[in-house]
């Protein structure tokens, strides 16, 4: 009873231990945004990733891709645990676009099948006009459209997703833009240009971005009215690129993505899978040898992306795949020193997450050593209370109290210091995480701070999730610690004889 | 001052009910509650020894007022010490109830010292960071867990607050020590000594740190609690005249005891 009577009054009135309080709080709270931020990255890291691809991908080892996906696709999706409709070809390249005349720059070209590509990854997802316009007026609480409306809008997205869409905006006059941007140009050509192709283009390659306030900025009406000049450097054969042509194809902006992974959104552009492999002369060909003869070449591909169905083991999946690729090459003969290299998502990222880990444990280690000084500095102030108490431990075992009662006290003292710390500093890092991208807004408001650079870290927000797991195991490690530097200073309370503790001075 | 009674508990008690006197023959015919066989202690500094006591011989018995006297530096704490548990000799023993201290584990040492024995000190030693009740309750918050404590709480702080009435201290209950006169610091300390019902309560210069008139209250207190409640009551001075209001006085002299009138 006289322990928790004695530890309630110390920790109340004893304000040097506020200190070791204080310590408690800070490192618990900076190991949880730590390592919520990090862990939290790693996360995005994979779920961003693994959504701008298949589970299983089969990816060429040279640009100029490789024949006979169609007849691969055919096989994989009789795999077992491939989704129905779960292989979908993908063209991956690069070129350089212009917008307008306002900005040119080298881009990544990504060719998808707008049909078939919401089988096998979140692109559809990542729409602005599409999808994320349409799900954030859907649940805007300060819009008042009724619950027919915002059914009817969450619908709409729905569809989208399953079915994205490069086709131009039926609210745009074409004709008009193309004047607007070109008012010398030949009024024919206007005409014309209600017959380009539409284009998705990465949130950074139109320059929005979030501001120091944390909104985006720089989307607006216009943008979609942007005609954009794409030039790739054909593949026309085999042997690689053709560097004595280029095709150029004018495209308009039908949407913005914004997949969370800045590295992507900030130099892809997305445009229809059948116009880019024209483009690229990568659609089938028929042309005749230097003997005459007719040949045929066959359509070729950048990648091929796999869905796996949940349950699912991928290296089985990508093994399965494997052997097909290699039996397709087999049976048409193609002579390759480098085949299709086929591998999970995880396999193809393992560059990128093997080094996210190790930061994020590196910097885990980092911040517990840190945290070794709080417990150093409760050592050091409980150290200075047995010392400053000694004659009250005297006092405490001439009524009776043993030993092991005075380690108690200081030891439970230890203990509620490490409970109260990590009780507040759980609170304290939970608000921290939770509001780490307002707080960063506010930063950069306020003194024009941007600790987050989403070109260094990937991503445009701040990972703001926290772990159950990591939060207890690291609020348990807060407490265990505070005891863990009562120890000594409660051993040495313990141990001194009562008549030297009653005649200190 | 007035004194009431101390609430009885259920603790069985030996002592004599309120307002009995204890002739000399009856003191003598008590039984021995506490024994010092050859007692010795030795202080070392170094290299040099310091005696202070030499095979020491003491008896005390049941509801006996006994006054140790003896000059600065004597042993009289010393000897207090060692009789109430809070030292341990370098020779000899101490017997209570036929138990040789000494050879009493830790815990059961800590046991006598919360049960059976009561101590005042010199200065006070009341803890700062509890009130005048929490500090007298000290006693049963040590001896009983959370649960015990709670379960026997009103009752407890009853017992606490007549004997703090009985030392009229009752009207400073939530006063920290801080707050309190030194007299009153020592009221307090007596209560704490008493509040389970030791058996032998042990006082060392229990007026040293006072001025005459408040030392004479508390002697007047102690005297009481002997007198009317036959209170084992062991005190150390240095002051003759204290050593004389007590049943029997002996001298510490050259780390001995012997009759100052000898």
């Amino acid at each position: 009873m006289y322990k928790l009577k004695l530890i309630f009054r110390y920790l109340l009135k004893r304000r040097i231990a506020w200190v070791s309080l204080a310590a408690v709080t800070l490192c618990t709270t900076m190991v949880l945004v730590v390592i919520s931020v990090m862990g939290g990255w790693l996360r995005m890291f994979r779920a961003s990733f693994h959504g701008l691809s298949g589970d299983v991908i089969v990816s060429a080892a040279h640009p100029t891709g490789f024949p006979y996906y169609g007849e691969m696709i055919d096989q994989i999706e009789k795999l077992p645990g491939v989704a129905p409709d779960g292989a979908v070809p993908i063209i991956r390249y690069f070129g350089l676009i212009n917008i307008g005349d306002l900005k040119g720059m080298p881009v990544e070209v990504l060719g998808y099948p707008a049909d078939k590509i919401a089988a096998v990854n979140q692109f559809s997802r990542s729409l602005f006009l599409q999808y994320q316009s349409l799900i954030e007026r859907a649940d805007d609480p300060e819009s008042d459209l009724t619950a027919e409306q915002r059914d009817a809008l969450r619908s709409e997205a729905a569809e989208h997703a399953r079915r994205p869409s490069f086709s131009l905006l039926a609210n745009v006059d074409y004709e008009t833009a193309f004047r607007l941007h070109y008012p010398k140009a030949n009024p024919a050509l206007a005409k014309g240009a209600r017959n380009w192709p539409g284009m998705v283009a990465g949130i950074g390659v139109l320059n929005i971005h979030k501001n120091e306030t944390g909104k985006f900025v720089n989307r607006h009406e216009g943008l979609y009215r942007l005609p954009i000049t794409l030039t790739v450097l054909p593949l026309g054969t085999e042997r690689g690129v053709d560097l004595s042509s280029k095709s150029q194809r004018n495209y308009w902006i039908v949407d913005d993505s914004r997949t969370g992974v800045w590295q992507s959104d900030s130099r892809s552009v997305y445009v229809p899978f059948e116009q880019l492999q024209k483009d690229l002369l990568m659609a089938p060909q028929k042309w005749t040898d230097s003997d005459g003869n007719p040949i045929e070449t066959p359509a070729r591909t950048s990648e091929i992306n796999i869905k796996v169905l949940p349950g699912h083991a991928l290296d089985e999946v990508r093994d399965g795949v494997n052997r097909i690729v290699e039996r397709v090459y087999l049976e048409h003969h193609v002579m390759a020193y480098a085949p299709p290299d086929v591998a999970t998502w995880e396999e193809t990222q393992r560059v990128w997450l093997g080094a996210i880990e190790k930061e994020t444990v590196l910097v885990t280690v980092l911040f517990g050593i840190i945290s070794l000084v709080a417990i150093f500095l409760i050592f050091c102030i409980f150290y200075m209370i047995v010392v400053e108490k000694t004659r009250d431990i005297g006092i405490i075992k001439s009524v009776g109290a043993t030993s092991l009662g005075v380690a108690g006290i200081f030891l439970g003292y230890g203990l509620a210091i490490g409970i109260v710390g990590a009780g507040v500093g759980g609170g304290v890092g939970w608000l921290v995480v939770h509001y780490i991208n307002e707080l960063h807004a506010w930063l950069g408001r306020a003194m024009g701070v941007q600790i987050w650079n989403p070109e260094v870290y990937q991503f445009d927000s701040i990972p703001n999730t926290m772990e159950p797991r990591q939060v207890a195991i690291i609020l348990a490690i807060a407490v265990i610690s505070s005891v863990a530097g009562a120890l000594v200073p409660a051993l040495r309370a313990a141990r001194l004889h009562p008549v030297e503790a009653l005649r200190w001075e | 001052m007035g004194m009431t009674s101390p609430v009885p508990s259920d603790r069985p008690t030996p002592l004599p009910p309120p307002g009995a006197t204890r002739p000399a023959d009856a003191l003598a015919a008590s039984p021995v509650i506490l024994r010092a066989d050859k007692l010795d202690k030795i202080y070392r500094m170094g290299d040099s020894e310091l005696p202070v006591l030499r095979k020491l011989d003491l008896e005390i018995r049941q509801g006996e007022f006994l006054a140790i006297e003896g000059r600065s530096g004597s042993g009289k704490s010393t000897l207090l010490h060692l009789l109430g548990a809070l030292d341990a000799p370098d020779g000899g023993s101490v017997i209570h109830n036929g138990r040789d201290i000494g050879k009493m584990s830790s815990s059961a040492r800590s046991r006598l010292r919360n049960i059976e024995f009561g101590f005042v000190f010199q200065f006070y030693h009341l803890l700062p960071e509890l009130n005048v009740l929490e500090n007298t309750l000290l006693g049963p918050m040590i001896e009983l867990s959370v649960l015990g404590f709670r379960r026997r709480k009103r009752e407890l702080r009853e017992r606490a607050q007549t004997l703090l009435k009985s030392l009229e201290m009752d009207h400073r209950l939530k006063h920290r020590p801080w707050q309190l006169s030194g007299g009153e610091r020592q009221r307090v300390a007596i209560a704490r000594a008493l509040m389970n019902q030791p058996k032998i309560l042990f006082a060392d210069e229990p007026t040293g740190n006072l001025d005459a008139r408040t030392g004479r209250t508390i002697m007047e207190s102690i005297e009481r609690l002997h007198r009317d409640h036959g209170q084992t009551v062991v005190m150390v001075t240095h002051d003759r005249t204290l050593a004389r209001q007590a049943d029997r006085a002996l001298i510490l002299r050259d780390g001995r005891l012997a009759d100052p009138a000898v």
